[in-house]
């Protein structure tokens, strides 16, 4: 059983944050118990956000993550048009377990403002605990024309977490897909996470050995990505585009400069349709045709809350998309924090989707 | 014109790269035979329901209840309710997954022994298969004494309710509970028996020890972390200790108890495990077979114990009255079904050898009891002390060894035990330990053992669970032991709450060694 406790923020000087972190913990255990309270950390997590709504947003899902994943929180506002300023704060996530040990995660907030903001960089990197990974959590969208100051802030983190719903153009699935190829840090995207009940109800319709042959016989594929608006955020294709880009990687397919598909018997249509929902940026329906003029269906049964596949007329329920219940964003992160390596299966999808990204931004 | 060759057909699913770290089984039939039982109702169907509501089960899961008394489907659910209420590890339960669960849940009324009732079983395994999507995988969990054992098997094998995994098809897997056998004859007779109606392959034997997190942990601790493995050996290490204490006496279970012991309760299945997983060598891939090879090649090469010399290996206890955690506790032989000149032990404390070349003379001292102090499961391996003269003639200075710690239950973690300089003026050192705790560093509580295990049998990979040949050889290196003490001999008295008899701590104290305090 976990009891989350709201943080005590304290201010302090950007300069003794790490001494009053540590008075915390020394005033603590006079006061406390020897075993009372233990501070732990697995993960430095990074939160960057540009306003005061999402710096309570990453607050919020980070206190919980922590209760699962211990960990350094710093949570970052940047903001370029704001005063010149740079404060911080200190406090601390903690939690309950094991009735009566209390566990602790440190949290240091900073806020930066004007000129500032290039100040952060350095000050995120001595506030890091060493020896211990670095993941960079980016709220809303990534500033790509702005490339520099994220290369810096990303210089030390193992991984970046982004949520490419988010995005508003295709430049910044781009600078993602740069920074997977050139650097060493390893992209994560809640948006590709929430994907992976339509992956799995796909893999499952492709898991007898007669379905597998027909993986190479696609002749077209149809996705209907929800958008929340007629003229809808770029970030709102991406998971049709991530489905596509996937399907397209696994099944051999080549995809050229232009999203342009082609495989062993010659070219595939991908089609992106969108459907008005009040939620966008996930998938409404996919269709495989194959060759023989057959096709294989996925729709979400919004009454079950599940995914359900049609192939041949014959309906079916795929395993295990109970799971579409973990797709809280701080559920998200603490499944991108428990995986010790980075997703493989991204990098290989991430230039793909970005070609792709031409067919539906016209 | 020529005609291009189709592309082969890949052997794996391509779609299905990535989705493996959340492996979900293929639906299936999980037949609990003892469905009414103590187990099914505190460990499986909490269990089962604790998978469900992780998102671990697949959808159309079905598990059928057979056992004696008269449930209806509906009644049985509600029974089982009662019992995820109370024992699940993920509580409160939540009413939409319990409903969905409940759904798969399904109860068939039958004497083990009667046909009838496996033809009425097996109609409702197939209307299962047509209705819930279940393929004709079956599950049977055999949550019943080894005595029902061979009729079980014979009658599901005589109405046809078993798959021969050679011939292809769906599965059929068996999962037994220990005790496999109470000695070396009557073990073989079992796996005997087992072969007749399934594959080895089909038999998982359950030792619910190997589901235990810090357990697997243990694999995971020598053999990803270069710090250890070059020390995991007799030039480094003087000793290890393996603790299974348990404050609670026999309970309910006196009857059974006294004709088994502490010996063959603990010992010949959890406490070799536990030993083999510490002493092993590297298997040569993350395999069941690969590491199931090195663990009985460890337990094949335990030293046989010299009967005649007893008290210089082995001592065996019963608890005496005493109290226990603050409360009374009657002696062993006034318990319920136990009889008053019994000679059962229920403590017994080892001192063993691995005659292999990494641990040639290195002791390993085994010890369980009841109505120990406290409830604890603990691995120690102690190093030899440093060999500097440096702080020989300094006094505060006393160079102790290290020891590693590892708990396995309750709390689970693993801590190092060092010495350190205590800050001031003078040079004086101090143990200290660096510690590591589940619930500290991964904040969930680790899943129940259970959980693990039923989770394996539905994906079919045995790692977890004791192969035929392990058991035989725990068997074979333990059966002259029990064979002398049955000729006679009294188990040495010890009050209720101590660590045993002075008897065991004899024994270590004459190699000039302490019992570690878990």
């Amino acid at each position: 059983m976990t009891d989350l406790m709201p943080p005590e923020d304290l201010r302090v000087d950007i300069g003794s944050i790490e001494r009053s972190l540590s008075e915390i913990w020394r005033v603590q255990k006079k006061e406390g118990d020897d075993e009372a309270i233990t501070r732990a950390a697995l993960w430095n997590v990074v939160a960057h956000t540009s306003s005061s709504i999402d710096q309570a947003q990453a607050t919020q899902v980070l206190c919980q993550t922590a209760a699962v994943v211990p960990q350094r929180t710093i949570i970052i506002q940047a903001n370029p048009s704001a005063p010149p300023d740079l404060t911080s704060w200190i406090g601390a996530n903690c939690h309950i377990v094991a009735g009566n040990k209390q566990v602790c995660s440190e949290e240091i907030a900073i806020v930066a403002g004007g000129d500032r903001v290039h100040r952060v960089p350095p000050l995120m990197n001595a506030l890091l605990i060493p020896d211990m990974p670095v993941a960079f959590w980016w709220l809303g969208d990534l500033p790509h024309e702005n490339e520099e100051y994220v290369q810096a802030l990303l210089d030390p983190a193992d991984r970046l977490i982004v949520d490419s719903s988010h995005f508003d153009n295709p430049a910044d699935l781009a600078l993602v897909t740069k920074v997977a190829e050139q650097t060493t840090t390893a992209p994560a995207d809640l948006n590709w996470v929430r994907l992976e009940e339509w992956r799995l109800a796909a893999a499952s319709i492709f898991d007898p050995w007669e379905m597998r042959r027909r993986l190479q016989m696609i002749r077209r594929v149809r996705i209907i990505a929800t958008v929340s608006q007629d003229e809808p955020l770029f970030g709102e294709n991406v998971g049709a585009l991530y489905f596509a880009a996937w399907l397209a990687a696994q099944s051999g397919h080549q995809v050229d400069r232009d999203g342009r598909v082609e495989g062993t018997n010659g070219p595939i249509e991908y089609q992106f349709d969108r459907r008005l929902h009040t939620r966008g940026g996930g998938i409404a329906f996919a269709e495989i045709s194959f060759d023989d003029g057959s096709c294989a269906t996925i729709t979400r049964d919004r009454e079950k809350c599940v995914l359900v596949s049609n192939v041949d007329g014959v309906e079916r329920t795929p395993d295990a998309v109970t799971r579409s219940l973990t797709n809280k964003p701080h559920e998200l992160i603490v499944r991108q924090l428990k995986q010790p390596e980075s997703d493989k299966l991204l990098v290989k999808v991430l230039p793909i989707a970005t070609r792709m990204a031409k067919r539906v931004v016209r | 014109m020529s005609v291009a060759a189709a592309p082969p057909v890949p052997e794996t699913n391509p779609l299905r790269e990535g989705l493996e770290q959340e492996r979900v089984p293929d639906a299936s039939c999980l037949v609990i035979f003892g469905a009414s039982g103590d187990l099914a109702h505190r460990k499986l169907l909490p269990a089962l329901y604790s998978l469900a509501h992780d998102g671990l089960l697949p959808a159309g899961q079905t598990i059928v209840g057979f056992a004696r008394p008269d449930y209806t489907d509906e009644a049985y659910r509600a029974e089982i309710r009662k019992a995820v209420d109370e024992f699940a590890r993920t509580r409160p339960v939540d009413e939409a997954i319990w409903n969905n669960f409940a759904k798969g849940l399904f109860y068939v009324r039958g004497d083990f022994s009667e046909p009838e009732a496996y033809n009425r079983l097996k109609q409702k395994l197939e209307e299962c298969d047509r209705t819930r999507g279940t393929g004709g995988r079956r599950l049977y969990y055999l949550a019943v004494p080894p005595s029902f054992f061979p009729v079980i098997s014979d009658l599901l094998g005589a109405e046809g309710m078993v798959t021969d995994p050679e011939k292809g098809g769906p599965y059929t897997r068996v999962i037994i509970e220990k005790p496999f056998g109470r000695d070396l004859a009557s073990a073989k007779e079992l796996n005997r028996v087992a072969v007749t109606t399934f594959r080895e392959r089909q038999v998982f034997r359950i030792d619910h020890y190997l589901g235990k997190e810090t357990v697997q942990n243990l694999l995971v601790l020598r053999f990803a972390n270069g710090i250890f493995e070059p020390f995991w050996n007799r030039q480094y290490i003087d000793h290890m200790q393996f603790t299974v204490a348990e404050s609670i006496g026999v309970e309910k279970r006196g009857g059974y108890f006294d004709t088994a012991g502490i010996t063959r309760d603990i010992v010949q299945n959890h406490m070799l495990q536990l030993v083999s997983l510490v002493a092993m060598e590297p298997p040569v891939a993350f395999e069941a077979d690969a590491i199931r090879d090195e663990k009985v090649k460890v337990i094949r090469a335990l030293r046989t114990m010299p009967v005649d010399r007893q008290p210089e290996f082995v001592v065996r206890g019963q608890y005496d009255d005493g109290s226990v955690l603050g409360e009374k506790a009657a002696a062993y032989r006034k318990e319920v079904n136990v009889p008053a000149d019994s000679r059962t032990e229920t403590y017994v404390a080892i001192k063993a050898f691995i005659d292999n070349w990494r641990w040639a003379d290195v002791p390993i001292y085994i010890r369980a009891g009841k109505r120990l102090p406290k409830r604890v499961t603990d691995i120690s391996i102690h190093f030899r002390p440093a060999p500097n003269p440096l702080f020989r003639r300094v006094p505060g200075v006393r160079v102790q060894p290290n020891v590693l710690a590892i708990r396995i239950q309750p709390d689970e973690g693993i801590s190092l035990k060092f010495d350190s300089k205590v800050p001031g003026p003078t040079v004086r050192s101090a143990p200290v330990t660096m510690e590591f705790r589940y619930a500290t560093s991964f904040g969930a509580e680790p899943p129940e053992a259970y959980e693990r295990l039923l989770l394996e049998t539905m994906l079919g990979d045995s790692t977890l669970f004791a192969r035929r040949d392990e058991v035989e050889a725990a068997w074979a290196w333990l059966d002259p032991l029990l064979a002398s003490w049955a000729k006679g001999g009294d188990p040495a008295l010890y009050p209720a709450g101590t660590w045993g008899p002075p008897e065991a701590d004899l024994l270590i104290e004459r190699d000039g060694r302490r019992w570690r305090r878990p």
